[in-house]
């Protein structure tokens, strides 16, 4: 039986974070993962993250992956791939399957990371091929570089459907809509717009009633729901879909918890089954750990952090950290947990509805039911702080309008015009005091592509605006197609006046398009004639 | 608060639902009338459920299934899912083959 100090159970964010950082406290770790590859789902994020410098926000999640493992290398955690953890037993002994033989090692503490599983609904014909969960999209698209299918209906408003549709459009294929049974759109708002510029129709209050085929799905039927959720007759609609994706929430995969006893506890508001944790991840079974989706669903963000807590937790309680400087460390790591919890969006606001912003500005009902910020609401977000006076010249567009924690666009400028200030759920605020040079580093920052720069003196009767464009292949400059509203409606020809692409953008090509000037506050998108977009 | 072991309550008749027909395990291709009836045969756990009609006993060991299960033992119970406890968590926790399960690697000793 082989020995460490520390056994990770799952190669993802939270488990490599944690085995990262017991083993730079000098313990000999050992992570074990059923998949061929580590990571997670790290992998499959190809969008930039959201949060501060200190959770690594404005950089894809697949870099952030290769940052962990070059890291856990370094730090000499050892890895084992295709290794299936069958059971946790009493004295933390763990048999595990690796190639066609049982293994049984020892640790003196263990970390589950193990994650979560896709939730599934049911409705007639769901079990088709062509049903799938919206994670499975994201490993067919981002790590096998499959197609799912060619039009793709997405069911779920939470972040992870809204970026699995962007993505599904990203790889080429068409998301013919995107329907929720909530009444309002489950993610950020920001994400929400994204897909809706480029056309995709939210139906709120709706659900999949029938996936129509007989040996595959080759349409869908949705319905309007009423108040407690069941479908109202007579409101079927009809698509035309190979695909139907399912993104309706995940569920902690905490068995392996519960064999080896932990107190477990049934949380809704964290998935599921989730065992009974302390602020470090430990479980009522002194130094056995949990950490990341397993012990409550989140995002990847924090559970990097919950990972290296509960990393740091089980150095100290081995003795390999002093209790001084696990308090050190867990202090920071606490705070910028913490700033992920904060705003609209945070775990402790589920099931929440906000009428207002942490500023008092009413919140966008449109960008909740629909998608995009229509133009009433537009006024009270963009009209507040630098339109008072006559500005002349390029300025930035930000169409941030929720309280969400993020503040790349902060550093993003240098000359600092745009502010989020130190709590970092704040809408940012453009001062207009300062002139924008029009370099674009504040459009690249932005994860949520909520950044514009908009020209209403380009030419006489033109203006420009540049905008954050992240589908290939790239417009070239001279091209000319159409531009898009908010709502994703053509509004006329737009011209590519500028492409930019550079190694700090990171992958988002600023496209510059020349439109009338009074398109200036309602083109948001460019749509290629070769509708090479997707749409 | 009602105990939700206590067999002696009345759930009332089973009454046929039009979506009886859905699958809700697909491992063991049972389908959603078949749990409900079992629940009115008396089989108000998860556990029950799975020895019953080894509905999520299969390749996925309920991992696709298990909440749906649980929702609607929770709806005929009249109950609140999570007042239901999940199934038994124990190895192995995925399914293995009984040639690997066997062959027990002894080198490390």
């Amino acid at each position: 039986m082989k020995r460490y100090d520390l056994i990770v159970v799952g190669a993802g964010p939270a488990g490599l974070s944690a085995a990262i950082e017991a083993a730079r406290c000098g313990m000999s770790v050992a992570v074990f993962d059923e998949n061929t590859k580590p990571g997670g789902q790290l992998f499959k994020q190809i969008h930039k993250f959201f949060g501060s410098k200190e959770h690594q926000a404005k950089i894809r999640g697949y870099k952030i992956g290769e940052t962990l493992l070059a890291e856990a290398a370094d730090a000499g955690v050892e890895v084992f791939l295709n290794a299936t953890v069958a059971g946790i037993y009493l004295d933390k002994e763990v048999l595990v399957q690796i190639g066609a033989a049982m293994e049984h090692f020892k640790a003196d503490t263990i970390i589950i990371a193990t994650g979560a599983a896709e939730n599934m609904v049911t409705f007639d014909g769901w079990t088709l091929p062509g049903v799938i969960g919206a994670g499975a999209a994201q490993t067919m698209m981002n790590l096998y570089g499959i197609k799912p299918g060619q039009r793709v209906l997405m069911l779920g408003s939470g972040n992870v459907g809204l970026v699995v549709s962007f993505q599904l459009m990203q790889a080429g294929c068409e998301v013919v809509a995107l329907v929720d049974a909530a009444p309002k759109v489950g993610g950020y708002g920001v994400h929400a717009a994204k897909i809706a510029r480029c056309g995709v129709p939210f139906y709120l209050s709706h659900t999949i009633t029938k996936a129509e085929g007989s040996d595959c799905v080759s349409g869908v039927e949705i319905s309007q729901v009423d108040e407690d959720f069941a479908p109202i007759p007579g409101t079927q609609k009809h698509f035309d879909v190979d695909t139907i994706c399912l993104a309706v929430g995940l569920s902690p995969m905490s068995q392996l918890l519960k064999m080896a006893g932990c107190n477990m506890v049934d949380d809704p508001r964290r998935g599921g089954q989730v065992p009974q944790v302390d602020e470090n991840g430990e479980t009522s079974i002194p130094g056995l750990f949990a950490a990341g989706d397993v012990s409550g669903i989140e995002e990847a963000s924090s559970a990097m952090i919950q990972g290296r807590m509960s990393g740091l937790a089980a150095a100290a309680y081995l003795g390999f950290l002093s209790e001084q400087d696990k308090d050190n460390r867990l202090a920071d790591l606490e705070i910028a947990l913490d700033s992920l919890h904060q705003g609209m969006f945070a775990p402790g606001n589920k099931g929440k509805t906000f009428t207002k912003t942490d500023e008092g500005i009413a919140v966008s009902q449109s960008l909740l039911k629909k998608g995009y910020l229509d133009d009433a609401d537009l006024e009270r977000f963009i009209h507040r702080s630098d339109q008072t006076d006559e500005k002349s010249g390029i300025h930035p567009v930000i169409e941030c309008t929720q309280n969400i924690p993020c503040n790349p666009c902060q550093d993003a400028c240098t000359r600092g015009c745009i502010k989020v200030g130190k709590t970092i759920t704040a809408l940012p605020r453009i001062d207009a005091t300062i002139s924008c040079t029009g370099c674009g580093m504040c459009i690249a920052s932005c994860s949520g592509q909520a950044i514009f720069l908009v020209d209403e003196d380009y030419a006489p009767g033109y203006a420009s605006i540049t905008l954050p464009y992240e589908f290939l292949p790239r417009p070239q400059k001279g091209e000319l197609g159409t531009a898009l509203s908010r709502s994703g409606q053509p509004l006329g020809h737009a011209e590519i006046i500028d492409v930019r692409s550079a190694k700090t953008f990171d992958q988002t090509t600023l496209v510059t398009i020349k439109v009338p000037v009074e398109q200036a506050m309602t083109a948001r998108f460019y749509q290629p004639e070769t509708n090479a977009a997707g749409q | 608060m009602k105990s939700i072991n206590d067999r002696s309550q009345d759930i009332g008749p089973f009454v046929s639902q039009t979506d009886d027909a859905i699958i809700i395990c697909r491992c063991e291709e049972i389908t959603k009338g078949e749990i409900r009836q079992a629940i009115h045969d008396g089989m108000f756990t998860v556990n029950e459920i799975r020895r019953y009609l080894r509905a999520g006993m299969g390749l996925c060991q309920g991992q696709t299934c298990g909440k749906l299960v649980k929702n609607l033992i929770a709806r005929e119970l009249n109950v609140i899912p999570d007042q239901l406890d999940p199934a038994t968590s124990r190895s192995p926790m995925r399914p293995m083959e009984m040639k690997v399960l066997g062959n027990e690697e002894v080198s490390h000793v």
